[in-house]
């Protein structure tokens, strides 16, 4: 039971502010022993933080890393998402239930695990993966789930992360010929928890030639000059987004984006853990560059490591003078504080995730007002990428053109192609604008795993479309995929063998959807709940006709009347999916069909619902 | 929406635009729907409501803007030769394939709902002929809560999740009871920290039920007295303080009062506490008094206002004369004027001759 005093002294350290609510109440469950936030805990949480109860409860329930139940010292939860299901998820949760006998949701007699499914842990190259407390494993097998599970028995649970080391973001590079490192090229040589190794790779020199040589509109013209579009998935030119910020004297923010959650990527993770200082570099360019004095890292809270190694880089590159009042000697001020997550993928949608940074719900915002005009505090806010911000020191140091000698005419640069799947090799690619998914697949990701045939790939994570092998050679920038009717967006690509069965593949990511809608508007709250509903009955051969059909009449409703890019997402992946695989799609229709990928998922993670 | 909430067009600042080809003049920093409203043009909507911040959740008003977009008229601004069609048929489409989501999301049967004939969910469904959807969904079963408070009835299934009751709570009785929490399409309504609304810290202004668009908030007085259709609308100012909020009292069939809704045009714009909403019972109640009484031997007995009027002030002089004026002290209450109050101390000072003058308010 957590008394009064602990959680005073706790709000005390972190601050009375609602703001400060995320990190309070993660402290608070790390305390709690059994990994939950009990009744009494929220009380004193709200009296303390003078905040109205009913907003402690409104917060809790809609993150799912929190708990208000009691859970175990240890939570094991189990990547379900796409890559991770591909790759054999399912058997992870056989073998936890082997060897723990529990299935999602139920917690050991000796109150040591607690299961739960979660969505995509964002280290998709070492699929089937899992998260115990936050300690990340990756490329799990029935064998090193029993070895996890003898080590964890035997140790006591602390707040620093002990994720195994293949998923460290090095150990998550591929290493193929022929790519095109920018972004990577120093990853592996730059010692990521020193400021000076970082300093001997060109570090800092971008932001110290901008405040020598330009002003900050000449800084911002080389970004808009580079063509520079965002990396998160829109596809937005950086440098408009930032001339959208107001001119004048006033609180202004730099956000960047961390909230990497869509599932099969883990680019962001990879930047920040292995080159931190580049990430923080970029966003002091962008305060320069539009007049900002205060720049945020949202990161989600499954990223530990990146969480750590970001603040180990902010308290270097202060004491260095680099953050802070006066950087490099000149009038310019900026200092940079990391904000976390708290496990809901909306977030990474850019009003959600200034609402979660004011300590409220993870809701959208209508627009207008932009965030530009009125973001954080209601104040002029730019929200970009890690990979955009990552991008924009070698832009500033090495000139647009020089940006532009890579990719294609009108998406120039490099692109972070995150793979993963039915294939050889899987990490992280760096590759020119433009690169077709046949090159991605068979010189980077090193073919098909086990000599196995191409089915499909999805590529942008669980919003994006499904590519059969007609599209193979299309070239993968931000606009040929739109005019193919697929997407790029965040650069995964999740590769998929002959095995895989579509409708199974779809109820997995309708599921995902269902999970992560915030609830707020009616179309995607209602649309993701029925159309995973209607896969989900296909899935088990009990669909009614038209059902198919169906589905594309609600996903087209959701994009049409959603408030936010998240209910407007389904649309794609359902259309993709069925206009490649209709066939598939009927023959579940009918009751005797037989489906053994469906029958596994059907007993595996809805058996206990 | 009153008319004059909208307020005149600013001289200079109009901005001209034409919402279903009709030409119209709306200010600088109006919605498409309040620029709509103030012209008399309909547009359906079930989150929006003049008294709290805008929401842009239940996407019932999205309209269609220069051809290609479609916005939600209650947060997109006007701007100038800015086009607007409130209903197509694609629009239309859209409108009744949301409220089909809504249907199916909750128990929405009207003939046992407490709102039947009051509900603006039933009137949108009326209006786009909207059904049940075929497709066997599951529906949401949330809390139903009937009997912990005296003032509100709470039945979560009947609740679109337009969030009018909780930015009631927030932003009009600043209270902060209800909120949203779980996600998704578990998302549900909360009081405090999952309490009981009864074992909350709610004051019963009834705000939440007075702006509540469907039958999941309901003020408890009216429930059994009387079908909606039946209730006769009286308006009124409250007897209880001196602010003189307009109340419209609600009567059933057999002359009873059974609800009390804030009005928006008197001070309390829409708005009542505690006392305007649900202290209206005692009026019907046998034991009121209705005729002065005077304790004879220890027995009250009828008297007319003369009789009565003449009794108190003979009292009041012997008293005054034999112990003197300090003798004699008057307590006036909230129920009364402040015109009726300023008259009670200016006797009892000017008249009588003493300050022992008070006000239960004042307590």
């Amino acid at each position: 039971m957590m008394n009064r005093e602990t959680v005073s002294r706790i709000v005390a350290a972190r601050g009375t502010g609602r703001e400060n609510l995320m990190m309070v109440l993660r402290d608070l469950e790390t305390l709690s022993g059994n990994n939950q936030l009990s009744p009494e805990t929220l009380e004193h949480v709200a009296e303390e933080m003078n905040l109205p109860a009913s907003a402690i409860s409104g917060f809790v329930g809609f993150y799912t890393m929190f708990s208000t139940r009691p859970r175990a010292r240890y939570v094991l939860r189990v990547c379900k998402s796409g890559p991770c299901h591909v790759m054999g998820s399912g058997t992870i949760f056989g073998a936890l239930e082997k060897y723990l006998g529990i299935r999602p949701g139920q917690a050991t007699a000796d109150g040591l695990f607690f299961l739960e499914k979660c969505e995509c842990l964002g280290v998709c190259s070492v699929a089937p993966a899992m998260m115990v407390n936050y300690d990340l494993h990756g490329n799990l097998t029935e064998a090193k789930i029993k070895d996890l599970i003898a080590a964890y028995r035997a140790k006591t649970p602390t707040a620093a992360e002990q994720s195994g080391p293949e998923v460290e973001g090095r150990a998550c590079v591929i290493r193929s010929e022929g790519q095109t490192k920018r972004l990577l090229e120093t990853v592996g040589r730059v010692d990521p928890s020193s400021i000076d190794s970082f300093l001997q790779h060109k570090g800092y020199a971008a932001v110290r030639k901008a405040l020598a040589e330009y002003t900050p509109e000449q800084v911002l013209q080389i970004v808009k000059d580079s063509g520079l579009r965002g990396r998160g998935g829109a596809g937005f030119p950086a440098g408009l987004k930032w001339s959208f910020i107001p001119k004048g004297d006033m609180p202004k923010y730099v956000i960047c984006n961390a909230d990497e959650g869509e599932p099969g990527t883990f680019k962001d993770r990879i930047l920040m853990e292995e080159n931190p200082h580049l990430v923080l570099e970029g966003m002091l360019l962008c305060g320069y560059a539009i007049g900002a004095a205060t720049g945020y890292i949202y990161v989600r809270g499954e990223f530990r490591r990146a969480i750590d190694r970001l603040q180990g880089a902010i308290a270097q590159a202060r004491a260095k003078g680099l953050l802070g009042q006066g950087i490099a000697g000149s009038a310019f001020h900026f200092d940079i504080f990391v904000k976390e997550g708290g496990g809901a993928y909306v977030c990474g949608e850019e009003s959600s995730l200034i609402n979660s940074m004011e300590g409220l719900r993870g809701y959208p915002r209508f627009r207008p007002p932009f965030p530009a005009g009125s973001g954080f505090r209601n104040s002029p806010t730019t929200v970009n990428n890690v990979e955009t911000f990552a991008s924009t020191p070698l832009i500033v140091l090495n000139g647009a053109d020089w940006y532009k000698s890579v990719g294609t005419a009108k998406c120039p640069g490099t692109k972070l192609f995150c793979l993963s799947g039915r294939l050889n090799r899987t990490g992280l690619a760096e590759l020119p604008m433009g690169t077709t998914l046949r090159e991605v697949i068979e010189t980077h990701g090193g073919g098909m795993k086990d000599g196995g045939k191409f089915k499909f790939a999805q590529v942008g994570g669980s919003a994006g479309g499904i590519l059969a092998a007609d599209l193979l050679d299309l070239p993968l920038d931000i606009d040929q995929t739109l005019q193919a009717g697929v997407t790029l967006g965040s650069g995964a690509v999740l590769v998929c063998g002959e095995e895989t069965c579509p409708v199974d593949f779809l109820l997995n990511i309708l599921s995902f959807f269902d999970h992560e809608s915030c609830g707020q508007c009616t179309p995607c709250r209602v649309g993701s709940a029925q159309l995973h509903h209607l896969a989900r009955k296909l899935a088990g051969r009990k669909a009614a006709p038209g059902d198919i059909d169906r589905m594309v009449e609600k996903a087209l409703l959701m994009k049409k009347a959603s408030l936010c890019a998240m209910g407007q997402s389904p649309i794609l992946p359902v259309t993709t999916m069925v206009r490649n695989f209709r066939q598939e799609f009927e023959r579940h229709g009918h009751p005797d069909h037989n489906c053994p990928a469906c029958d596994r998922t059907l007993q595996r993670l809805y058996r206990a619902e | 929406m009153p008319k004059d909430a909208i307020g005149p067009i600013v001289q200079g600042q109009g901005i001209s635009l034409t919402i279903d080809g009709q030409a119209v003049m709306g200010n600088k920093g109006q919605t498409i729907l309040e620029a709509a409203l103030a012209h008399d043009i309909d547009i359906p909507y079930l989150c929006y409501n003049p008294r709290i911040s805008k929401t842009g959740a239940c996407r019932i008003c999205l309209v269609r803007v220069n051809e290609t977009m479609f916005k939600t008229a209650c947060t997109e601004p006007i701007a100038p030769d800015m086009r607007v069609v409130t209903e197509d048929p694609e629009l239309t489409e859209i409108r009744k394939g949301i409220l089909e989501m809504l249907l199916a999301e909750g128990d929405h049967n009207c003939l046992y709902c407490d709102a039947n004939g009051a509900c603006e969910l039933q009137n949108l469904v009326m209006r786009y002929d909207a059904a049940m959807p075929s497709g066997d969904f599951p529906r949401r079963h949330r809390t139903i809560d009937e009997a912990s408070s005296k003032g509100l009835k709470r039945n979560e299934d009947r609740c679109v999740l337009c969030g009018r009751c909780v930015k009631a709570c927030a932003e009009v009785q600043l209270n902060n009871v209800w909120q949203f929490t779980g996600r998704g399409g578990n998302t549900h309504l909360t009081s405090d920290l999952d309490a009981k609304i009864g074992d909350s810290t709610c004051v019963n202004c009834g705000t939440c039920a007075q702006l509540c668009p469907t039958g999941a908030i309901t003020l408890q007085p009216v429930l059994g007295r009387g079908a909606n259709w039946d209730l006769k609308k009286e308006s009124s100012i409250c007897i209880y303080c001196g602010v003189g909020c307009k109340i419209d009292f609600f009567k059933n069939k057999g002359g009873q009062l059974v609800r009390a809704l804030g009005h928006p045009d008197g001070p309390n714009q829409g708005h009542l506490c505690v006392k305007g909403r649900f202290g209206f019972d005692f009026i019907q109640k046998p034991a009121r008094l209705s005729k002065p009484l005077i304790r004879e031997n220890g027995a009250f007995k009828e008297a007319t206002w003369d009789e009565a009027l003449d009794f108190v002030a003979a009292r009041l002089k012997e008293i005054k004369a034999q112990h003197g004026p300090d003798a004699v002290a008057a307590l006036t209450s909230a129920k009364c004027t402040n015109e009726d109050n300023y008259l009670m101390q200016k006797f009892m000072r000017a008249m009588v001759g003493t300050n022992n003058v008070d006000h239960c308010a004042r307590l």
